[in-house]
């Protein structure tokens, strides 16, 4: 069902703000990860933190708000501090009870779940530059939906894997309001705005689907 | 049209009342570096948002009654929709290994005799956050307990109603709530038959003189005096008298201790059992962490209980715990209820003082420092401990 995701990469592709250079911005997100520091890594600890950058870090993050804030809000998550094989077990028992995880995005979670929130971690960990997130997951520009079709076929398909847990069986609404007929429809552009942008509890996509899987999605909702 | 769960969740959150700090923007933000701040502050301390979990702030617990809008709040999948639970719709079914299955509406159960129970409900995971090695979990501290004043009908007389089978050993109960996706198991409990049928087991439908508010079950939960709240099912729907205990996840893996005290840091492996009564515990409840006390006398005071033997001795100690003073049990002294204590202590050194607390039960169980660690942190018992600073 799913469609090979872009690829994803940080920060070369987006113009520094604020005048600041690039690399610049990547140390001071590895530092609000608490990814590199001595203080924050020891050896015994078995997340290695080396091998996730910036770039897999967003990822991961996305990938909570995505896949796991589905049945309940991150907080639940980030509050543990637990070691690689209890981060193991529970993202595995998550995706036995339905997360929709594919393995190389559980083993991505892992990776940064043990690296950032493992045992030793301070109670209060210091937040992720919120703008930088944001900028990262609106990688599709809006204005371009114009020149594709959708497939509402295919649409049904991907809605069925990443929205309908929380907009209910044919965007009926659950945890999140019904999409079938919502007036947000007649603003395509909002529409696209808030996948790809996230609000509120409602993830950002940005970084899951390309443009193609959200025109299809807004097909297959017209239809409905 | 069907309200959705959200926007039950919003009215909830604003009958809940002032001042609840839930942060509706990216979540990470959440147990960020404000928590610190507003740990002792406010109605509640969110852990979760949604489902919605939060904690009482210990200071309230200077008061013997824990207000409605104070007592702390968890479940697994949130409150049901509305529509399940509304009055007009809502049924109590019991049945199972009984002679005369019964269907009855809130309106009977409420002709059948009332009583009125102080108890203690308390979340088994509170204090799972002191646990080391730390385990996975709502990350509780002190405040996932209180006491209320519950009014219903005795569970028995129910049962009686309905005329439990021979065989019969356990009482499943099922709530209404729901995951949200099919593939989540369902919060499903049993209690053995000897615990349905205590008088003082309960089928609540008032808390405090007031109907149920939803977040604690309305319109009818389950009160198990002594026992951990994990028995006491909300918005409760079924009762299923069987041969053996529930089946699922929340009952054969969930809500258990092993037998034998486990390895520290270990996974859950060998013979467990059921988390039921509730162990010898105190709070205290002020002062306050990090309050600044003036030398010379003041009150130290704070609440003790235990889960089925009344609590004999409250102590305190300034040494860190190498010598302990007895505390002065005040107040009302209800079996299942916990019991006020009062300590009068005059601080005289500049500084700051640690002040701990532990209780002792008529069974002679005393609280150990530190609990015995298990798998998935509960059970917490250590003793109590606040830091102040004397004035100089
Ligand atoms: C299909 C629903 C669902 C999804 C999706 C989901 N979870 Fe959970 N999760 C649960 C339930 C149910 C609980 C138990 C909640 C409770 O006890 O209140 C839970 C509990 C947890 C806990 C607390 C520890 C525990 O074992 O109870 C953690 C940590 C957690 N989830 C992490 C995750 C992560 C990481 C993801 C994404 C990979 C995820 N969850 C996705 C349903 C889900
Ligand atoms: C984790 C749960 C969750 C998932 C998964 C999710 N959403 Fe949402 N969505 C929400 C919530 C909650 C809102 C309401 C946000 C608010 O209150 O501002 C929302 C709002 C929306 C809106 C705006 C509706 C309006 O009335 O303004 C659209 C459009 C939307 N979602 C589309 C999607 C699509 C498409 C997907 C799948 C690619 C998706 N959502 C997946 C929770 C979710």
């Amino acid at each position: 069902m799913r469609t090979p995701k872009q690829t994803r990469t940080t920060c070369e592709a987006r113009p520094a703000k604020r005048g600041q250079p690039i690399h610049v911005r990547i140390v001071c997100l590895c530092l609000a990860l608490g990814l590199v520091g001595p203080a924050v890594i020891t050896a015994a600890q078995e997340g290695d933190p080396a091998s996730i950058s910036a770039a897999l870090a967003l990822r991961a993050e996305a990938l909570i708000m995505a896949r796991c804030a589905v049945c309940h809000s991150e907080d639940l998550i980030i509050q543990q501090r637990l070691p690689r094989n209890r981060w193991e077990k529970t993202v595995e028992k998550m995706a036995h009870w339905g997360a929709e995880i594919l393995p190389g995005e559980a083993d991505l979670l892992v990776r940064y779940l043990s690296a950032r929130y493992h045992p030793a971690a301070p109670d209060h960990l210091p937040l992720m530059d919120s703008e930088l997130r944001q900028a990262e997951t609106l990688k599709q520009e809006p204005a371009l939906t114009g020149m594709l079709v959708g497939d509402a076929g295919r649409g049904a398909g991907i809605f069925e894997h990443n929205c309908q847990a929380c907009h209910g069986i044919h965007g009926s609404g659950g945890m999140g309001p019904k999409l079938a007929k919502n007036p947000i429809l007649k603003h395509e552009d909002r529409f696209w705005e808030t996948v790809l942008r996230g609000r509120g509890p409602m993830p950002a996509w940005g970084s899951f689907l390309n443009q193609q899987d959200v025109a299809d999605i807004y097909a297959w909702l017209m239809s409905r | 049209m069907p309200i959705s769960r959200r926007s039950l969740f919003k009215a909830l959150l604003q009958g809940i009342g002032v001042g609840l700090l839930v942060d509706q923007r990216l979540p990470v933000a959440l147990a960020g570096g404000e928590e610190a701040a507003r740990d002792d502050v406010g109605p509640f301390i969110a852990r979760v948002t949604r489902p919605f979990d939060a904690e009482t702030p210990v200071g309230e617990f200077a008061s013997f009654l824990t207000p409605n809008d104070r007592f702390f709040v968890r479940s697994h999948f949130g409150p049901p929709v509305p529509e399940l639970i509304a009055e007009a719709n809502w049924k109590l079914r019991v049945g199972g290994l009984v002679d005369r299955p019964q269907v009855l509406t809130l309106r009977e159960l409420k002709q059948v005799e009332p009583v009125t129970i102080t108890a203690v409900v308390q979340c088994s995971g509170n204090g799972r956050a002191f646990h080391r090695p730390k385990v996975p979990g709502v990350q509780w501290k002190r405040g996932a307990v209180g006491n209320a004043r519950w009014t219903g009908l005795r569970l028995r007389d129910v049962l009686a109603q309905a005329g439990v089978k021979e065989g019969a050993q356990h009482v499943q109960l099922q709530g209404a709530d729901r995951p949200i996706v099919d593939s989540v198991p369902l919060f499903t409990r049993s209690i053995p038959l000897a615990k349905a049928l205590h008088p003082d087991t309960i089928l609540a439908y008032e808390m405090n003189g007031r109907p149920l508010p939803i977040l604690h079950g309305a319109p009818l939960r389950v009160i198990t005096p002594g026992w951990m709240a994990n028995s006491c099912t909300k918005w409760l729907t079924d009762i299923t008298v069987q041969a053996e205990e529930a089946k699922g996840y929340y009952m054969q893996t969930a809500y258990r201790v092993p037998v034998k005290s486990a390895e520290s840091g270990g996974i859950a492996t060998g013979a467990s059992t059921p988390v039921a009564a509730m162990v010898v515990k105190s709070l205290i409840a002020a002062p306050q962490e990090g309050d600044i006390v003036e030398p010379g006398f003041s009150a130290i005071q704070g609440v003790a209980w235990s889960g089925e033997a009344k609590v004999m001795k409250v102590e305190v100690s300034l040494d860190g715990g190498k010598t302990w003073e007895p505390a002065r049990l005040v107040g009302d002294d209800h079996p299942f209820a916990w019991r006020r204590w009062r300590f009068l202590w005059k601080a005289t050194t500049p500084g700051p003082v640690s002040i701990l607390c532990r209780a002792t039960d008529a069974r002679g169980e005393t609280q150990p420092e530190v609990s015995p660690w298990n798998p998935s942190g509960f059970l917490w018992n250590g003793w109590d401990r606040v830091t102040v600073r004397v004035t100089g």
